[in-house]
């Protein structure tokens, strides 16, 4: 066996253990622990931190829009052209595994262990790095949270929007 | 209230109409010309031409949709009408690209803004392009044509606020402004033209060139994209196709299109990486180089009183104060416009996240945009970017050089400048860094030091053009100066791809002036060869 092969397989082994799932995992998010092929567990982490201060203060409606905005999130990424998701699995994978977070992060700690404000650090790290990989992870990231979760009519009451209601009863 | 379709309509009363998602064998067709998209360009040559008594084939990557569809959100809009759900990027990710994937193409979604070509750019053409014959005298009866037929006519109501507030800003600083022609019929103004228009008041090829086209016999076929043109010698002899599913994915079902002359129209970007895909004749490696975007800036500003900029016709006012005040070849030149401001589009194409994101987008109604598109392909710095075909399909490389940054900077000053004459409270440059300003002369001192950078700065484009230019000299062009092959006798390309350089000017009626005039030309030449 190729070294790299088997560093891959041993870190897609602990990939549960980086992203914290064994040790935390919140009750309200629905997904499936063992087929978590949307990555709804590692966007539950991610959400509050780049919603804060939109997501309703409320506590069910805040699961409720975070639900939301993880099914918008789970549809954006299957409408994604390939080459695009591709690379955006790519990113996912590795934020869920111990050797792509000590890469991308700097730190083994599981995403789900750290506080907000060390996950806003994390952001930040990227956003501000000389590495074009690391912005256009952090700008990737940040664009399919934030364009899912405005895509939800749900979301607008904040923002004093709607829709106009001309066309009554929709297709 | 229930709104008529004219799509479904057409398709009850016998359209031919194929969606290739619903084939399950692959199959032949032909006919006596095939078009290879159903924008601006293939729309217009494909009502010319079966007017003229030709056979039309019309072939759609994307799908047939109609107003019955058009629900006004983004989240249906985006993944059904514009290539890569409206996050198309460039190779580096430095610009968004926003181009409509669907029949009716990039017209579906437009803002309406309707500009004949500038005289500025047709001069430059025939001087440094070899472009022959398209001066704007010459090219002004097309125009008229294509603006009587999709009623291109002067906004007559009063501006939205976003708009207005443009137009303001123009007036006080005594800057050069007018008012846009709009190709609308019975509009509502009501600010979703981006999502496809509800009502059908938009002109867009979708329900008037193509249904008139589809009503005199030709044939439409959606979900299909054409993947290689087949060529030998001076001819090309087939299309081929793979049907897509309704995800637009592909399937195994093929296509075979032959013609005796066949028009690619896919839009710039898209015919370029067919053309090359197939390897046609190319012996001065001109394809797919060249292609510009009128690359975008975006300012922000809050206004005390609503803007309300989604709502109201997106576009009604431009300023071309500084487009062309270098001379063309000068220093970059940029024309101010608004865009419509709608949840997803405005959230995810201003910068950063948690509470100072949540701040902006809860000032939604009180938010102002600027737009800065700037003028590419002049300039000896300004030369675009490449296209290059990949394993699944293509990447636009496209350098942000220090003339573009240059214009940009340039740029936000005249937007902040704009946006605090026009009544703003606070200005904020969409570029990281940047804090919100709080006045102009604030607004000087910091933008003449703010760092600009790709993936820093936000830039988006809306207008993509090039990289199959037309002209005379072999060297520098793939079509001559009607859109004809130089090299394959029954193959035209009709699209924005054809233009030697950007516009500095909203691209459509540019596109439709052209087609008209090169159809027409085509039609006579076809049908006096049919007999």
């Amino acid at each position: 066996m190729k070294r790299r092969t088997f560093l891959t397989s041993a870190f897609v082994g602990t990939a549960a253990l980086a992203l914290g799932v064994s040790i935390y995992s919140p009750e309200f998010i629905s997904a499936n622990r063992s087929q978590d092929s949307q990555h709804r567990l590692l966007f539950s982490v991610l959400l509050p931190v780049f919603l804060d201060g939109a997501l309703p203060d409320v506590e069910n409606l805040r699961r409720a829009a975070e639900n939301r905005t993880l099914d918008a999130i789970g549809q954006t990424i299957a409408i994604l052209p390939e080459e695009g998701r591709v690379e955006l699995e790519q990113l996912l994978d590795m934020l869920e595994q111990r050797l792509g977070l000590l890469i991308l992060t700097g730190s083994v700690t599981p995403l789900m262990m750290r506080s907000p404000q060390e996950l806003v650090s994390m952001l930040e790290y990227w956003r501000s790095s000389f590495l074009d990989l690391m912005v256009t992870a952090y700008q990737g990231l940040r664009e399919l949270v934030i364009a899912s979760y405005y895509s939800c009519p749900e979301h607008w009451s904040r923002l004093n929007y709607e829709k106009p209601t001309f066309l009554g009863q929709e297709v | 209230m229930v709104i008529a379709d004219p799509i479904e309509e057409g398709l009850a009363s016998g359209w031919k109409h194929i969606d290739a998602s619903q084939l399950s064998q692959s199959q032949t067709l032909e006919a006596d010309v095939v078009i290879i998209g159903s924008g601006a360009g293939g729309g217009v040559a494909a009502e010319i031409l079966t007017d003229a008594g030709l056979r039309v084939i019309i072939i759609e990557g994307g799908p047939l949709k109609s107003s019955r569809s058009f629900n006004m959100e983004e989240r249906r809009a985006y993944p059904d009408l514009y290539h890569q759900a409206a996050a198309m990027k460039t190779k580096d990710k430095a610009i968004g690209i926003f181009q409509g994937r669907a029949v009716g193409g990039s017209t579906t979604v437009n803002w309406t803004t309707s500009i004949r070509t500038p005289k500025n750019a047709l001069d430059y053409w025939a001087k440094d392009k070899s472009v022959e014959g398209l001066s704007r005298e010459e090219l002004d009866p097309w125009f008229e044509k294509m603006e009587q037929r999709l009623n291109i006519t002067e906004w007559p109501f009063a501006p939205n606020r976003n708009n207005e507030a443009l137009k303001n800003g123009c007036e006080k600083l005594n800057w050069d402004f007018t008012v846009i022609k709009r190709n609308v019929k019975g509009c509502w103004n009501t600010g979703y033209c981006g999502m496809g228009c509800p009502v059908n008041a938009k002109q867009s090829m979708l329900v008037t060139t193509i249904p008139a086209a589809l009503e005199k016999g030709a044939t439409l076929v959606s979900r299909a994209k054409v993947v290689k043109l087949e060529h030998h010698k001076e001819k090309i002899f087939a299309a081929k196709a793979i049907a897509l599913d309704e995800n637009l994915k592909p399937t195994s079902v093929e296509l075979t299109f032959k013609a005796k002359h066949y028009i690619i129209a896919a839009g710039a970007i898209h015919t370029p990486t067919l053309l090359m895909r197939s390897g046609v004749t190319d012996p001065n490696q001109i394809l797919g180089k060249r292609t510009f975007l009128h690359p975008t800036l975006l300012s922000g500003a809050i206004f005390s009183d609503p803007i309300n900029a989604h709502s109201g016709a997106p576009q009604s006012i431009y300023s071309d104060e500084f487009v062309w005040r270098d001379g063309a070849a000068g220093q970059l030149g940029y024309k101010l416009e608004v865009p419509p401001v709608h949840p997803v589009l405005i959230g995810s194409k201003t910068l950063g996240y948690g509470k100072s994101h949540a701040e902006l987008m809860a000032n939604f109604n009180q938010l102002q945009v600027t737009i800065a598109l700037v003028r590419d392909g002049y300039h000896e710095q300004s030369q675009g970017g490449q296209v290059h075909l990949t394993d699944k399909g293509f990447t636009l490389d496209y350098p942000l050089t220090e003339a573009f940054w240059n214009a940009a900077r340039r740029a936000f000053s005249s937007m902040a400048e704009l946006q605090f004459a026009a009544g703003a409270k606070q200005v904020l440059p969409i570029s990281e860094g940047m804090p919100y300003l709080n006045s102009w002369a604030e607004a000087k001192t910091k933008i003449a030091t703010m760092a600009l950078a790709p993936l820093k700065t936000v830039v988006a484009s809306a207008h993509v053009m090039g990289g199959c230019p037309m002209g005379e000299d072999l060297k520098i062009s793939m079509v001559d100066s009607h859109g004809q092959s130089h090299y394959y006798e029954n193959m035209s390309v009709m699209d924005g791809s054809i233009f030697p350089t950007s516009l500095g000017a909203n691209p459509q009626l540019s596109i439709y002036g052209m087609t008209a005039r090169n159809a027409t030309r085509l039609a006579e030449r076809l049908s006096a060869a049919k007999g």
